[in-house]
């Protein structure tokens, strides 16, 4: 770490829990972020903001006029643009010493598979139930935490999945081929909702990348924007589930 | 008597639910469930399939631990528990 990023962290820096090792630890990780919609852009700016130092960004939409009400990394300029690229650019200016990799195509199985199995750690900002059954599925099987989150309404949940600690997974919640897709454009989204629980994913990643993940297993937190309330909901494993049943944890020295 | 709270989005299909105490026997969780369908017809239908088990984007805790047994609904929700009913969110 050089005096530019002792002096741009030092308010992180300060903290115990983080301090120059933490902070170098930020530095050299790589994290995925699936969606720059809602969730996504505060996600992904507060993680170049904190100096984590690559970020692979991907979404194959393109930027319009409807989503600037809550996608905060996209600019009335950038309608019609890809999102990946319109969202690099906003990292770059927040952060140009914040490498961002901008994938604006859809990944398949494959390609999905190699980007989890590169990341430190993998946040799941997407927006239909497909793709997070295929993130969580691909997380378990390269042990890469997950970070997931979902927001539409007045409502948000988020959920950390550790799969080095035998933890459960997003399928022990909801089994697989979920009905009743919602989006937020039939169901409408309160803008800062988003802004709430993609500020809380980026939270939950830092704590991952810094080890501090003692309070995020086995937990899912409920948050109503209306009543102003979370809940947090303990999530045991599904011992049958077909994605981490049976999984074991795995510890340094094992 | 058990607690019954649920996600907000619940009370648009069902307002009658919406801004009220709702408190019942304590019981299995299947039990429950049918009580608040005697409140709100059409209750049960939301959250069970035609076999009697939780739809799949349908979750419940009691006193914040997630439900056990998602087909017969066997869990026991006692006198000073809260039921929580709770959906999948798929938004982003």
């Amino acid at each position: 770490m050089d005096q530019h990023d002792a002096n741009r962290y030092s308010r992180q820096i300060r903290l115990p829990s983080v301090g120059e090792h933490g902070q170098q630890s930020l530095l050299d990780a790589r994290c995925l972020i699936i969606g720059m919609g809602g969730l996504g852009s505060p996600a992904a700016m507060y993680l170049a903001a904190a100096g984590v130092g690559q970020l692979v960004i991907s979404d194959f939409d393109r930027v319009e006029d409807s989503n600037l009400q809550r996608q905060i990394a996209h600019r009335s300029v950038d309608i019609g643009e890809p999102k990946a690229i319109s969202a690099k650019r906003t990292l770059e200016a927040l952060n140009p010493r914040c490498r961002i990799t901008a994938i604006d195509w859809q990944l398949d199985d494959e390609e999905l598979a190699d980007q989890v199995a590169k990341a430190d750690v993998v946040l799941d900002c997407s927006d239909n139930f497909a793709t997070r059954f295929a993130l969580n599925r691909q997380a378990f099987q390269s042990g890469t935490p997950l970070v997931s989150g979902a927001a539409i309404r007045t409502e948000g949940q988020i959920a950390t999945f550790l799969p080095q600690d035998g933890g459960p997974c997003y399928q022990c919640i909801y089994p697989g081929d979920l009905e009743g897709e919602e989006s937020c454009a039939l169901e409408g989204v309160l803008a800062p909702v988003v802004g709430v629980m993609g500020s809380m994913q980026a939270l939950q990643a830092l704590l991952v990348l810094l080890g501090r993940t003692a309070g995020l297993a086995g937990r899912l937190l409920l948050f109503d924007a209306l009543a102003m309330e979370w809940q947090s909901v303990r999530v045991p494993r599904d011992e049958a589930c077909p994605v981490c049943a049976g999984r074991k944890a795995v510890h340094d020295g094992d | 008597m058990p607690t019954v709270a649920m996600t907000p989005h619940l009370y648009h299909f069902f307002p009658v639910l919406e801004n009220r105490k709702i408190t019942l026997a304590a019981g299995s969780v299947v039990e429950l469930l049918a009580a608040i369908n005697e409140i709100a017809p059409g209750f049960t239908d939301y959250v069970l399939d035609d076999r009697g088990a939780l739809r799949r984007h349908v979750n419940l805790s009691i006193n914040n631990t997630m439900v056990v047994d998602r087909k017969k609904l066997t869990d026991h929700v006692p006198d000073d528990a809260t039921l929580y009913i709770f959906q999948a969110l798929s938004g982003g």
